[in-house]
């Protein structure tokens, strides 16, 4: 459990309220969100012959501009709202239409991964920054460098649409696991490496609670004090 | 439609909108996200050009009558917005082109 457990809404009424619909209708309810939003979904949804899913270099692209230009009020109550059931969690999976943006016929090994996003001055820049800003942290309260959640959040979003995108594994509504659509199998000898890069986003203590605590509402002024 | 019109201070024609369930519009989606349904609405009264006096004298008189016609003006939507997404409760995500109203007129 988290350090933030214990400020949870009200049992009674977080069962029927569902926070990733609620961030789903302030979206639509706001044009310039609405558009992105529709935009990459239409693009990422759209097929383009019975072997081929979709064009995933557009969606990619849609991906990105819609976390570019959409203020993070609204994309990051929909990437990380909370949820008390698989309904809710579900639509916290589909947020970026993963069948298209995240997952592929065959799993590549994760350093593989890697270094196709190093290939992308973009994508090298936005992994550099997850690295940095979500690596988890024993010094701190939160886990996270200087107990900024910000920072960790806003870098986690900033690989959508790039090789690298994450995604959550499942539709569980409170066992938080998110990772690239990738693994370790294949490894040779740089296996332990492999696990490490990967652990930093399946079992990364600072993103964890900076995506729990965003869900809660409890992330308010854990940036840095002065 | 006689009350309507004798009624003062009717609001002109113009852009209205609503939050409203996928679900309520009845188009065969079933999903609980809400959208924003902008809608056409309003009187025209002041609308009413030199063509419909025209052409209702001409109906009164019944030149005209082998055909419907309209001798007053009608608040339409003259633009719609592009496109809305949502994802149903089967976890489908759908796109509607042209759902709302964008602008109106009286034409």
């Amino acid at each position: 459990a988290s350090i933030f457990s214990g400020t949870g809404a009200d049992p009674v009424v977080s069962a029927k309220s569902n926070h990733c619909l609620d961030a789903a209708k302030a979206c639509n309810l706001n044009d310039n969100c609405k558009k992105l939003r529709s935009s990459y979904i239409s693009i990422c949804n759209r097929e383009i012959s019975s072997t081929e899913r979709c064009n995933r270099r557009k969606c990619h692209k849609a991906l990105r501009q819609f976390f570019d230009r959409v203020p993070s009020e609204y994309t990051y109550r929909m990437l990380f709202c909370s949820c008390q059931d698989q309904a809710c969690a579900e639509r916290r999976r589909q947020t970026i239409l993963p069948s298209c943006s995240y997952e592929d016929k065959e799993k590549p090994n994760c350093l593989d991964l890697r270094t196709l996003c190093r290939i992308d001055h973009l994508c090298r820049s936005r992994l550099a920054d997850f690295h940095a800003n979500c690596r988890a942290s024993y010094r701190t309260l939160t886990s996270c460098p200087a107990d900024n959640y910000q920072a960790c959040l806003g870098s986690y979003a900033g690989m959508i649409g790039f090789d690298m995108t994450p995604n959550y594994v499942d539709s569980s509504p409170t066992g938080i696991v998110v990772s690239p659509w990738c693994n370790c199998r294949g490894s040779g000898n740089q296996e332990e490496e492999c696990e490490k890069f990967l652990r930093d986003f399946t079992e990364n203590p600072c993103l964890r609670n900076a995506i729990q605590a965003f869900g809660n509402g409890t992330d308010v002024n854990m940036s840095p004090k002065g | 439609r006689r009350r309507a019109r004798a009624r003062s201070g009717a609001r002109p024609c113009g852009l209205r909108e609503l939050e409203v369930s996928v679900s309520e519009l009845g188009l065969g989606y079933t999903s609980d996200e809400t959208v924003l349904f902008r809608y056409c609405a309003g009187a025209c009264e002041a609308a009413v050009r030199i063509y419909d006096l025209g052409l209702r004298r001409l109906r009164q008189r019944r030149r005209v009558r082998k055909e419907r016609v309209r001798a007053h003006p009608c608040c339409r939507p003259t633009a719609y917005e592009d496109e809305v997404s949502f994802l149903d409760v089967h976890s489908r995500y759908h796109t509607l082109q042209e759902l709302s109203a964008r602008e109106c007129a009286c034409v």
